[in-house]
């Protein structure tokens, strides 16, 4: 009896270390390409969010993630600031990329990576035919950030059929977080 | 005349989704355009296609009391690779499948042929049975994305079909819009198969 419980356990421990070897594998050949995905999304939801800075440059700030842009390499035209808003959606964590002109004013937002439900929450991503830009996103333009509500909150955005969390999610994540980096403008000034 | 069998009886006499109605979790979720449809369908398509080929090779060496976590281990490592290989190289669609990529682990399609066919015959076989049972699974999910995106986007393949005033019927987009269509063709494969079999008798 133990003698056979032993010789299962062992027999599993081959299977899981043999798959792990494999699994590390794969990771090692696919981790530099993921990494350079991610860095490549970035960069291009920061110059969407940030626009007039295409031929500018973008400086990181050193604490959370806070980019800002300017329109010329000797940093005399501020343009604005470019935050990451990481909301609690329906089934995933949706991370946001807003760019802020220098009153609070949303100039544009970029969602980044999201696992919503294919089909509903993912259409906060989609593009319809003939636009350049997601529909859902486009809404934020121009609004000041820290009165940003859905629909059914009494606020201006409208929420996507059958994703009223996804929406909210988004919209109050990129409200609350915009006060601290509303205040970070105001100090630089 | 056997290895035929093998690889067409996936497709429509064993389909997975209209005959034994294995998976269809993923076909509601993932049939809401024709797009992810493919993607979908090819991902299965490779972890079914792997996970049989090395069930069936060990299947001399696994104890049958054990087996069940063994399958599931094999599984789980082909998912992930799938979903590593797709971040890495396709981000769209793995960003628009998102959720039900790592949830092809506990698709029944896949541990089932691993229980019912892998385990029991040679890897010609098994390949032979992967293939069939994914390609009747990438063609059964591609029919019902077509009917649901035609009807509730009006796009095919993300291509526009009708003019702006085309008003899209959002319900079959939503969950319901699935149950619907695969309802619908199954009760339509069923009436079909009752009226052959009157015909014959």
């Amino acid at each position: 009896m133990l003698r056979e419980m032993l010789k299962y356990a062992l027999i599993l421990m081959c299977v899981t270390l043999a798959a792990s070897g494999a699994l590390g594998f794969v990771n090692q050949l696919t981790q530099p390409k993921i990494a350079a995905q991610k860095q490549l999304e970035l960069q291009k939801g920061l110059s969407a969010v940030l626009p007039g800075t295409a031929d500018g440059i973008i400086v990181p700030d050193e604490e959370n993630a806070v980019y800002r842009g300017y329109a010329n390499q000797d940093t005399s035209d501020f343009r604005g600031i470019a935050f990451s808003s990481f909301a609690k959606g329906y089934s995933s964590t949706i991370w946001t990329l807003v760019g802020l002109d220098s009153n609070g004013t949303v100039m544009k937002i970029r969602v980044l990576g999201q696992q919503e439900t294919p089909g509903l929450g993912t259409k906060c991503m989609e593009i319809r035919s003939g636009e350049s830009e997601p529909w859902w996103q486009a809404q934020f333009e121009g609004k000041f950030a820290p009165d940003l509500r859905v629909d059914k909150d009494g606020g201006e955005i409208v929420s996507i059929t059958g994703a009223t969390i996804t929406s909210r999610a988004i919209t109050n994540d990129i409200a609350a977080r915009s006060g601290t980096i509303i205040e970070k403008l105001k100090m630089t000034e | 005349m056997s290895f035929k069998k093998d690889l067409i009886k996936g497709i429509f006499q064993e389909n997975p989704v209209f005959r034994l109605m294995l998976g269809l979790c993923p076909v509601l979720a993932t049939s809401t355009s024709v797009q992810n449809a493919l993607g979908m369908g090819s991902a299965v398509i490779f972890v079914l296609l792997c996970s049989n080929i090395i069930v069936s090779l060990v299947r001399n060496w696994v104890p049958a009391k054990i087996r069940i976590p063994i399958y599931i281990s094999i599984i789980a490592t082909f998912v992930t690779i799938v979903d590593l290989v797709m971040a890495g190289y396709l981000p769209d669609l793995h960003k628009s499948l998102g959720l039900f990529i790592p949830l092809i682990v506990v698709n029944c399609i896949i541990l089932g042929r691993a229980e019912a066919f892998a385990g029991k015959n040679g890897v010609f076989r098994s390949i032979l049975d992967a293939l069939g049972m994914g390609i009747g699974f990438t063609l059964a999910l591609t029919i019902i994305a077509t009917f649901r995106e035609i009807l509730g986007n009006g796009t095919w393949m993300g291509v526009p079909l009708f003019g702006p005033s085309f008003e899209p019927v959002l319900l079959m987009i939503l969950s319901p819009g699935a149950f619907i269509t695969i309802g619908l063709l199954i009760g339509l494969l069923n009436w079909t198969d009752h009226a052959r079999k009157i015909r014959h008798s």
